[in-house]
């Protein structure tokens, strides 16, 4: 009888991603921040003068706003002991070729060579704080395409940048996005033109490397009418010691009957802190899709949203969390109507096993006059140990009329009626127990590029390594 | 004029021991303490309490407002006033008095601990079965003050009766400060039946909490109506302590006019092998609010247990608005829990239905609210709660 293939991920992990390369730095900030690292960030960066002004007022903002005190604990989190600014190298390399030594063996660990020879349109790899290494393809740019990273975005594109930097997500929507619009640095920039549609996922790896060193990247991504768009960001960090800071925004413009969907698969190690606002605006007939999924970290924090803006517009987000030991998922989505004839869906599904903690929080908000409304949230939760926990706190509020708002979750253990099934075709417990939760969280994964599928299987496999007996 | 110890003093309730008065006091000092709740707390980020001037009710309708009513009671059954109880049982009722629902956990709870007026103690022992209802029906008549019962129930093991509240005031009455708090102690093995329906004037303020605590193999099977007072906070709790214990939380609200109504729920399963089921269902009319946040609480040790909380809300009117929060902590892996959450106008599919049969539409509309809480009625844990239940749905519905 065939059993299944045993696949051995878990055996060379340490060489294959727990790998870091010696600090090279050619600028490096010092720690903690004031107005005068801002100010340096800034004059660094050759910025002009409004985006200077901009980030001292966050930084003001950043330090007025209390912490929040909801969610996770992170009174751990010491401001002063982080490094705000690194570059790796000054200049941009055009090529695979011209890239630095030490920054090519990462990546080709990560295997974005081989990537890239298949079938990426661009790599806007994100090493350190700032964009190094990135390609566009021809194509895009004859479409009109734009990406690069955020950075070249300003001193490129300045018009563009400044309409609509900032008007998602200001400052003042809260501290962490108020702490990246200060500090920020890196992230992709993304415009679409009318009527483009891009066929290839863009995709951006970046990962932090430095101890002690936060990660405010930038990303902004505008599809103009009738356009599409798939953005995949995803990561692997190196193991480090100390806590580290991840703190993005992402902001969104999804104009009439275009299309964005964002995917995201988050693998830090799990010391980092994860804290992520993003946020879509969502017009006529468009649609947007975020794909999140989190594996890694330490504490995440993430409920990407989507402001229904003009009647016809659907928001979807589909929620995969992973808690091992010591680590906190708190994610979920968040779905506002604005107008009427708008429809949303969340669909969540969170492991949590040797301690491991995973929170669905999520907020349905029906404006008055958003009439005809129709929002669903499904959360399900598997607990694999009798040590982990799983909580749901979905907060609905509906001001209109004539709408139809659906929940629901469940929280159970792996069943033993299937596990009992696949133990008596003679596979082992602990494939078994994998293949079971691969199964649950495949409506994400068959939303995934097929590499991107491949590695989260793996993943997974990884993570349920050594967790049943 | 504001409420202070001299008006605790002016209201002293003779008669009373001293232990009592003493708690009172205590409760009073706590109320002072603590401020009023802000939109800040999470509880009470969309319920506006701000309207509400405790110290425009500050004087008592009455020391008792209380009707009694059951069939011959067995030998050993005590049912009288808690004030008389309070004397005459202190062994039976000081230690669990508020011991469940707490006198500090806001100010309405505290106000409650230390005003609380009228109200039952009913206790029956070990192993005594009673067959008929027993009734409790707290009465006002008259707006500007406060009437605050309290009940106060003990199940021995194995014993088993119904017990009802019954909260009636005037809708033409002025605005007064209601609370009809229960505190319910269920012996191993025991079963009870407990509903309360609430029909304060339409004016009052009503806040209430209602907890119970199940030792090993006991069923509760609580049944919560709410049709009165302007605005109504109930926290409905129950707290799983022994294994086999089984709790049935059953809500039904009809919001009309300006009516706000604010539902807290938990179900606390602190050890294994126990269950719960909770369904609160409401009607929403005209510009009435509802909110309704339950929590699922499954402690580390409480392996099989089995949970399942919902809320569904159906609204009948475009200006009404409806708020459900159902949350789950869970920190066992071995368990079945499940929850949901609706909150929808009637399907228009129905409705043409049965339009296309010639019912007209009023009608049909009332047919549907009747169907939508006809599955939760069905639970209602005995004949004489049901009539009356159902006769005050077919009133309130016309």
């Amino acid at each position: 009888m065939a059993t299944a293939p045993r696949v051995d991920v878990g055996s060379d992990y340490k060489e294959k991603y727990g790998f870091f390369v010696p600090e090279d730095y050619v600028f490096k900030a010092k720690r903690g921040l004031n107005p005068e690292i801002v100010k340096e960030i800034s004059w660094m960066k050759k910025e002009p003068e409004w985006m200077l002004k901009m980030r001292l007022r966050s930084l003001e903002i950043f330090r007025k706003k209390p912490m929040p005190t909801w969610g996770a604990d992170l009174s751990v989190i010491d401001f002063e002991n982080i490094f705000y600014y690194l570059r790796a190298s000054d200049k941009q390399s055009k090529t695979w070729e011209e890239l630095p030594p030490d920054i090519k063996k990462t990546y080709d660990r990560l295997g974005v060579p081989e990537a890239e020879r298949k079938f990426l349109a661009g790599v806007s790899a994100q090493y350190e704080s700032e964009v190094v290494y990135h390609s566009l393809h021809e194509e895009l740019s004859k479409k009109g395409v734009i990406f690069t990273d955020t950075d070249s975005a300003l001193r490129d594109h300045p018009e563009l940048f400044k309409e609509y930097f900032g008007t998602i997500i200001p400052p003042a929507d809260n501290k962490f996005a108020a702490l990246n619009t200060a500090v920020w640095s890196g992230g992709s920039f993304i415009y679409v033109p009318k009527g483009v549609r891009v066929d290839i996922p863009l995709q951006a790896y970046f990962r932090i490397n430095a101890e002690n060193m936060g990660q405010f990247e930038r990303t902004l991504i505008i599809c103009d009418e009738g356009s599409f768009v798939h953005y995949i960001e995803g990561c692997t960090a190196p193991i480090y010691t100390s806590d580290s800071l991840h703190s993005a925004v992402v902001e969104i413009i999804v104009k009439k009957n275009a299309r964005c969907r964002y995917t995201t698969i988050q693998n830090w190690s799990t010391n980092v802190f994860n804290l992520v606002t993003k946020r879509a605006m969502v017009f006529g007939d468009a649609t947007m899709e975020w794909v999140d999924g989190n594996l890694g970290s330490q504490i995440t924090m993430k409920y990407p949203s989507v402001y229904l803006m003009e009647p016809g517009a659907k928001g979807d987000v589909l929620s995969v969390a992973f808690a091992g030991k010591g680590q906190h998922q708190d994610a979920g989505g968040k779905m506002i109507h604005v107008a009427p004839n708008t429809t949303s869906t969340i669909t969540s599904k969170s492991i949590s096993k040797n301690g491991g903690r995973t929170s669905y929080r999520g907020h349905i908000k029906i404006y008055p006059g958003a009439n005809n409304c129709k929002s669903f949230v499904k959360c399900d939760a598997l607990l694999l140990d009798d040590e982990s926990r799983s909580d749901t706190y979905p907060y609905n509020d509906v001001d209109a009329e004539n709408v139809t708002l659906g929940h629901e979750a469940t929280v159970s253990k792996v069943s033993d009626e299937q596990l009992f099934y696949l133990m008596s075709r003679g596979i082992p417990r602990a494939e078994a127990e994998t293949m079971i939760v691969n199964g649950f969280i495949e409506p994400f994964t068959k939303e995934l590029p097929l590499e991107y599928a491949v590695e989260l299987n793996r993943l997974i496999q990884l993570e349920m390594e050594g967790s049943v007996g | 004029m504001a409420i202070t110890a001299a008006t605790l003093g002016r209201t002293e309730l003779q008669g009373e021991p001293g232990w009592l008065s003493d708690r009172r006091r205590a409760a009073l000092a706590t109320y002072e303490r603590l401020p009023m709740p802000s939109k800040t707390d999470e509880e009470w980020r969309r319920t506006d309490v701000s309207g509400f001037d405790v110290s425009a009710y500050s004087e008592l309708e009455h020391r008792e407002g209380l009707k009694l009513d059951a069939g011959r009671l067995p030998a050993g059954v005590i049912l009288k006033p808690l004030r008389e109880a309070a004397s005459e049982n202190r062994e039976l009722v000081e230690p669990r008095l508020f011991s469940l629902i707490g006198s500090d956990r806001d100010r309405f709870n505290a106000l409650h601990a230390a005003f609380f007026t009228g109200g039952t103690f009913l206790y029956v022992p070990d192993g005594v079965v009673i067959e008929e209802p027993i009734l409790g029906r707290h009465l006002s008549h008259a707006g500007g003050n406060f009437v605050l019962p309290h009940t106060l129930i003990v199940a021995g093991r194995g014993a088993r009766f119904h017990y009802l509240d019954e909260y009636i005031g005037d809708d033409s009455e002025e605005s007064g400060y209601r609370s009809g708090s229960a505190e319910i102690y269920l012996g191993e093995g025991s079963e009870v039946g407990y509903v309360s329906v609430q029909k304060w004037g339409r004016n009052a303020w009503h806040f209430a909490d209602q907890r119970a605590q199940l030792q090993k193999d006991s069923t509760l099977r609580l049944f919560d109506v709410t049709l009165g007072a302007r605005f109504s906070k109930t926290r409905v709790e129950a707290s799983l302590v022994g294994p086999g214990a089984d709790a049935e939380l059953k809500a039904i609200y009809l919001a009309s006019g300006e009516q706000f109504f604010d539902f807290h729920t938990l179900q606390d399963h602190q050890v294994g092998n126990t269950r719960s089921d909770l369904l609160f269902k409401g009607a929403l009319q005209d510009v009435a609010r509802t909110v309704y946040a339950g929590l699922i609480k499954i402690e580390k040790g409480a392996a099989r247990s089995d949970a399942y909380q919902a809320n569904r809300n159906l609204v009948l009117s475009d200006h009404a608005k409806a708020t459900s929060i159902p949350m789950l902590e869970i920190d066992n892996n071995d368990v079945r829990c499940t929850h949901g959450a609706t909150v929808g106008p009637i399907d228009p599919q129905h409705m043409f239905y049965l339009r296309s049969r010639g019912i007209p539409e009023a009608t049909a509309r009332r047919m549907l609210v009747q169907g939508f809480f006809g599955d939760v009625l069905d639970r209602i844990p005995f004949e004489h709660a049901r009539t009356l239940i159902e006769a005050e749905l077919e009133t309130r519905l016309g």
